[in-house]
């Protein structure tokens, strides 16, 4: 497949760039992200995603729409009030790309449901709200052997890391178990500046741009930190815990689980 | 553009006269690319902008320049041999 | 002796345990910090037995839960 005279205008941007060229909008075209979380991450890696042309991506999410999402999660609008966020996000990422095809899932991740979701995909965004449901993403790309990008805001501040199935660390390496319900503040209690959303969001979508062109080197092994309030970056070096419950070398977890009290921590 | 076959066989040829900066450079890497090492690709482009900028990108991407001709019709047509990866 | 904590040197007396840097350190929900100690993770149940020396790094993870909603 060749690129029309139009498609070379609209990656144009892409293709003058080394690392990218034609090949690598190419690769881009051909590639298939699931994105989990049509929320305040989700939001910029989606848009990002389709407008740099990915060929397919899929976005999970079962909520609605409310009032106290739009300080953040600039794929909805106003209008979209009630809607669900799945079909809301779909809409905005084909007015600004119609040549992705966007798969809009309305449902919640769980361990019933997680394994043929993934399985679908490249690449997996977790663009959740709570730890429960990170580590089922975690374990569930592990145990597919699925690359995926992990992120969390709180606050002024933002963390992501990348998992490559046979390069490094997986996010249970490092955060063993979700802490109990309430234990660790969430964002709905402790609040959270919404271009931090926009910050981290766009950076999990440069890792799955990175992955798929092969440019640069991606965040595995590493914990990439953001206080927006000192402006800092920190890139902090994560090892492979080789007693991992997942990704290590004598595995207890074979199959992805839910834990208890997951489900009343994803209401808005 | 005759005595160029003796010099050179041409692979492929793309006009790009009816693009402006950025888009000639990009079409030109996209005929580039669909290209084998070796192969030649004719360029014809505009004068101004197009002439003075393409030649360069393009060398800048690694490929040899072979010759630039004027065509005498406010256009030119430069020669570009693909060098591997 | 100078430890880097959170990739700032900082000075603290010898002797000084990893469970007494969380608490000087002023760590937020300290019970579910992970903390990586020379690039490798310290188990919490061991937090109060390591003794930090000349040179260590400490970094502190924090779960952020947050993201969706």
């Amino acid at each position: 497949m060749s690129f029309s005279k139009e498609q070379l205008e609209r990656y144009s941007r892409h293709i003058i760039l080394k690392e990218i060229g034609v090949k690598g909008q190419k690769r881009l075209s051909e590639a298939k992200v699931l994105i989990i979380g049509a929320g305040g991450l989700g939001a910029p890696a989606a848009l990002y995603l389709a407008a740099a042309g990915v060929g397919r991506i899929g976005i999970a999410d079962a909520d609605r729409v409310d009032l106290s999402n739009l300080q953040r999660q600039i794929i909805h609008s106003t209008n979209d009030l009630g809607k669900e966020k799945a079909l809301s996000a779909a809409e905005s990422m084909r007015a600004i790309n119609p040549e992705t095809r966007v798969e809009a899932q309305v449902c919640f991740v769980s361990a019933d449901n997680i394994g043929a979701l993934v399985a679908d995909y490249d690449v997996i965004l977790d663009g959740t709200d709570n730890c429960p449901a990170k580590f089922l993403i975690n374990d569930a790309c592990v145990l597919a052997k699925k690359p995926f990008s992990h992120a969390g805001i709180i606050r002024f501040r933002g963390q992501l890391m990348t998992y490559v199935p046979g390069q490094g660390p997986c996010y249970r390496c490092a955060f063993r178990e979700p802490p109990p319900p309430d234990a660790v503040p969430t964002c709905s209690q402790a609040g959270v500046i919404g271009a931090m959303a926009g910050v981290i969001g766009s950076l999990q979508a440069l890792e799955a741009i990175k992955y798929f062109t092969g440019a640069g080197t991606l965040l595995t092994g590493a914990l990439l930190t953001y206080d927006a309030l000192t402006q800092e970056f920190r890139k902090i070096r994560l090892p492979r815990r080789e007693s991992c419950e997942v990704c290590g070398t004598h595995p207890t977890i074979t199959a992805p689980f839910d834990y208890a009290g997951a489900v009343c921590e994803i209401a808005p | 553009m005759e005595k160029h076959k003796a010099e050179f066989s041409i692979a492929a040829t793309e006009d790009i006269t009816d693009a402006v900066c950025p888009l000639t450079f990009v079409r030109a890497k996209a005929a580039l690319e669909e290209l084998e090492a070796g192969d030649v690709l004719a360029l014809r482009m505009n004068d101004g902008e197009p002439v003075q900028n393409v030649p360069r990108s393009v060398k800048e991407e690694g490929h040899k320049i072979l010759k630039l001709t004027d065509n005498a019709d406010g256009t030119y047509t430069l020669f570009v041999r693909k060098t591997g990866e | 002796m100078k430890i880097i904590v959170g990739g700032k040197f900082k000075d603290y007396p010898e002797g000084l345990r990893l469970s007494a840097l969380i608490k000087q350190e002023n760590v937020e929900t300290p019970e579910y910090v992970t903390v990586a100690l020379n690039d490798d993770f310290a188990e919490a149940r061991t937090f109060d037995e390591i003794v930090l020396k000349e040179g260590d790094n400490v970094e502190f993870l924090y779960f952020m839960g947050g993201g969706g909603e």
